[in-house]
C-alpha cells in the first residue's frame, strides 16, 4: 500500500510534467502560428 | 590565498583549458553522427541497442516528442530503481543482508528520484543501507543514464541554435545511446583503471572486521568502488559509496586522486562549451561561455579559499595559531580532511557545487559563513559555473537568452543570439525555467522553516503510514525545528542549502540536518523532480522554437555575443538574477551568521 502511494506520486508528477509540456507547446503555438 | 592554493588553481584551470578543445570537438563529432575511431569497436553495440529499443536513430524528433521520450525514459528507470531498492533483500550481491528495513518507502522514493535526476542526494549512510546490487545496478544505472540525458538535452538546445527552419531537434534515443557509448563508456573504462592504480578498491567481498590497536572491533566497509567512483565524478553525479563521500580514503585516497577527481568533474561541462561553439559554427561563441563560467569559478574559489584560510575570530580569541605553515594548513580546518587541507577542500567545494556533482571532500556545514556562502550561491545560480554534464550548458544558455534580452532592452533593438531572433516565447521560457527553480527553493525552504509539525497526530501517524523506519518511541517528525543540529541563522542555512541542493540537482549536503524523515524525503524528492524536469521542458520548448527560425544576418546593430564584453554581461546577469532572487534567503542565513561570527556570538 505504502509503495503504491510513492509510485502514484512519481506517476502523478510525470503526468503533470506531460501536461506542462503541452502547456508550453500551446504557448508556442500561440506565439508563432 | 597561499602560494600553493594559487598554484593548484592555475594548474587546474590550465589542464581544464587543455582538455576543453579536443574533448569538445570529439563530442561535436559524436552528436553529429560522424564516425570516430570508437565506431569500429562499438558501432555494432549501438545498432543492437537501437534494435532492442525498437527506435529509428535517424528519426528527427519535434521538441514535444523529444521531451516525451525523455520523460517516459526517466519515469521507467525511476520506477525500476524504486522497486530494486525496496526489494534489495531478495536480490543478489547482498552479503550484508540489507533489506527493506534499511530502505523504507519514503527513503526509497527520495533515493530513486535523487539518482534519476542526477542529484544523488543521499539521506542515508550508504555502507549501512544499500547492497552491492543496489549500488551497482539500481543506482549506477542512473549515474550513466542521467548524465547521458543531461548531455542530450544540452545538445538538443544547441541544435535549436544551429539549425535553420527545421522542425526537429534530433533524436533523444540516439543522443543518449551515443553519449553513453562513445563518451562515458570509454572515459570511465580508462578512469576506473586510473582510480584502481591510485588505490581505490574494487571488491565484492563482505565487509571486514578487524581488531584495532586499542583492542576494539572495527568493521571496514568496501565494495566495487573504482567502477562507481569514476562515473560518480565524470557524470557529475556525486553519490558516494561511503557516507564520508570523497573525504573517505577508499573513494579519494590522496591529493593526487583529489586533483584527478576535480578535473573529472569539470571536464565534460567545460568541453561541451566548445561542442556548442563547433555545432553553431563559431567556436568563439563557446569560448565566450567558457570565459563567463571561468570568471565566476575563479571568483568563487578565491572567496571560498580566502574565507577558510582566514579562520574565525573564535580561533583567534582562543589564541590558536591559524597561520599556514609547513606543518599546518592553518585557517579553519573544522570539517576538513588533513590530507587535503584548506586549498583542496575550498577548491573541491567550489567545483562540486559549480557543477551539479555534489561529491564532497569536506563538510560544508563547518565552513565559515562566507566560505559556505560560495557553494550555496553556486547552486542557487542553477549550477551554471561549468555546471552538470549538459545541465551547465543549457542553464548558461538560459542566462544568455536573458542577457541578450536585457542588452536589447538597453539599446531598443530585437535581441539576437547566434543569428536567431530572441522573441517573446524564448524569453517566456527562460523566465519560466528561472522562476520554477526559485519557487521550489524558496517555497520549500520557507515551509520547512516555519511548519512545526506536532509530535502527535497527523505527521506522527503519517510517519507510520508512509512506512518510515522510525519507531513510535524515536519518531523523527515535523520539519525544521525537530531535525536541525543548529539553531538560528546557521540552522536556516542548513534548510536553505538542502532545498538549493535538491532543486539544483546538486546533492551535496550541509550535513547539519537530519534529512531522513518523511517530510524531508518527500519534499526534497519533489524539489529534485521540479528542478530537473520543469526546468528542462521549457528549454526544450525554446530549442523547438529556435530550430524553426531562420538565421538573421549580422548587421551593424547586432550585439556580438562572442566577445569578452558579452561574457562580462553574462556574468553580470547570472550574479544579478541570483542575488535578486535569493538575497533574502542568503541574508537570513550566511550573511547574518557572518556578522554574528564577527561579533563572537554563538548563534
Amino acid at each position: 500500500m505504502t509503495d503504491l502511494v510513492y509510485v502514484a506520486i512519481c506517476v502523478g508528477f510525470f503526468a503533470v510534467a506531460i501536461a506542462y509540456t503541452y502547456g508550453c507547446q500551446k504557448l508556442l503555438g500561440g506565439s508563432h502560428d | 590565498m597561499t602560494a600553493l592554493a594559487t598554484l593548484q588553481l592555475l594548474l587546474f584551470f590550465g589542464l581544464l583549458l587543455l582538455l576543453t578543445k579536443p574533448l569538445g570537438a570529439y563530442m561535436a563529432r559524436v552528436f553529429a553522427g560522424e564516425k570516430t575511431l570508437l565506431h569500429r569497436a562499438l558501432g555494432g553495440l549501438e545498432r543492437a541497442t537501437y534494435r532492442l529499443l525498437g527506435v529509428d536513430p535517424e528519426e528527427d524528433m519535434k521538441w514535444t516528442s523529444y521531451a516525451l521520450a525523455m520523460l517516459v525514459f526517466s519515469l521507467a528507470t525511476l520506477i525500476f530503481t524504486y522497486g530494486a531498492l525496496r526489494l534489495q533483500g531478495v536480490l543478489p550481491l547482498n552479503p550484508q543482508g540489507f533489506g527493506a528495513k534499511q530502505m523504507p518507502a519514503d527513503l526509497a522514493f527520495n533515493t530513486a528520484v535523487s539518482f534519476t535526476t542526477n542529484t544523488n542526494w543521499q539521506a542515508y549512510s550508504p555502507e549501512v543501507t544499500v547492497s552491492y546490487f543496489s549500488n551497482m545496478v539500481a543506482l549506477a544505472i542512473h549515474n550513466w543514464a542521467s548524465a547521458a540525458v543531461g548531455i542530450a538535452i544540452a545538445i538538443a538546445l544547441t541544435r535549436g541554435f544551429a539549425r535553420k527552419s527545421a522542425s526537429g531537434i534530433g533524436n533523444f534515443w540516439a543522443d543518449v545511446v551515443r553519449g553513453t557509448l562513445y563518451m562515458l563508456l570509454p572515459l570511465c573504462l580508462v578512469g576506473a583503471v586510473i582510480f584502481l592504480a591510485m588505490g581505490v578498491p574494487q571488491s565484492f567481498e563482505p565487509y571486514s572486521t578487524v581488531t584495532t590497536l586499542e583492542g576494539g572491533k572495527q568493521t571496514i566497509a568496501f565494495g566495487a568502488v573504482a567502477s562507481q567512483e569514476i562515473i560518480k565524478q565524470l557524470g557529475t553525479n556525486g553519490g558516494g559509496i561511503f557516507n564520508a563521500n570523497s573525504a573517505h580514503p577508499f573513494e579519494n585516497p590522496s591529493p593526487l586522486s583529489n586533483f584527478f577527481t576535480l578535473v573529472l568533474i569539470w571536464s565534460i561541462p567545460a568541453a561541451i562549451t566548445h561542442t556548442f561553439g563547433k555545432m553553431v559554427g563559431n567556436a568563439k561563441q563557446g569560448w565566450a561561455l567558457f570565459g563567463a563560467m571561468a570568471a565566476l569559478a575563479i571568483a568563487g574559489v578565491v572567496i571560498c579559499t580566502s574565507a577558510e584560510q582566514a579562520g574565525t575570530p573564535h580561533l583567534a580569541a582562543a589564541h590558536i595559531d591559524t597561520a599556514a605553515s609547513a606543518l599546518q594548513a592553518g585557517g579553519n580546518m573544522e570539517g576538513k580532511e588533513v590530507r587535503f587541507g584548506i586549498a583542496s577542500s575550498a577548491l573541491f567545494a567550489t567545483v562540486t557545487t559549480g557543477a551539479s556533482c555534489g561529491a564532497v571532500n569536506a563538510m560544508h556545514d563547518s565552513f565559515t559563513p562566507l566560505g559556505g556562502l560560495v557553494p550555496l550561491f553556486n547552486m542557487l545560480t542553477g549550477e551554471v559555473i561549468f555546471g552538470g554534464v549538459g545541465a551547465g550548458l543549457y542553464g548558461m544558455l538560459m542566462f544568455a537568452i536573458l542577457a541578450v534580452f536585457i542588452a536589447g532592452l538597453m539599446v531598443g533593438r530585437t535581441p539576437e543570439y547566434i543569428g536567431k531572433k530572441i522573441e517573446k516565447f524564448e524569453v517566456q521560457m527562460a523566465m519560466l525555467a528561472t522562476l520554477v527553480l526559485a519557487a521550489s527553493v524558496l517555497g520549500f525552504a520557507a515551509l520547512s522553516s516555519t511548519i512545526d509539525l506536532p509530535k502527535e497526530g497527523f505527521w506522527a501517524s503519517l510517519n507510520t503510514w508512509l512506512g518510515s523506519a522510525y519507531g513510535a518511541a524515536d519518531t523523527v517528525y515535523g520539519a525544521a525545528t525537530g531535525n536541525l543540529n543548529n539553531a538560528g541563522a546557521h540552522g536556516f542555512g542548513e534548510i536553505f542549502y538542502a532545498y538549493a541542493s535538491g532543486t539544483g540537482n546538486n546533492g551535496s549536503a550541509f550535513a547539519g540536518i537530519t534529512a531522513n524523515t518523511p517530510w524531508y524525503n518527500v519534499t526534497i524528492g519533489l524539489a529534485m523532480l521540479i528542478g530537473r524536469f520543469l526546468m528542462i521542458i521549457p528549454l526544450l520548448a525554446m530549442a523547438g522554437a529556435l530550430a524553426k527560425k531562420g538565421h538573421v544576418p549580422a548587421s551593424s546593430g547586432t550585439f556580438p555575443t562572442d566577445t569578452p564584453t558579452f561574457a562580462g554581461l553574462l556574468v553580470g546577469v547570472v550574479l544579478i538574477v541570483g542575488a535578486l532572487t535569493y538575497f533574502p534567503g542568503l541574508a537570513l542565513g550566511p550573511v547574518v551568521e557572518h556578522f554574528q561570527m564577527q561579533a563572537l556570538a554563538t548563534h
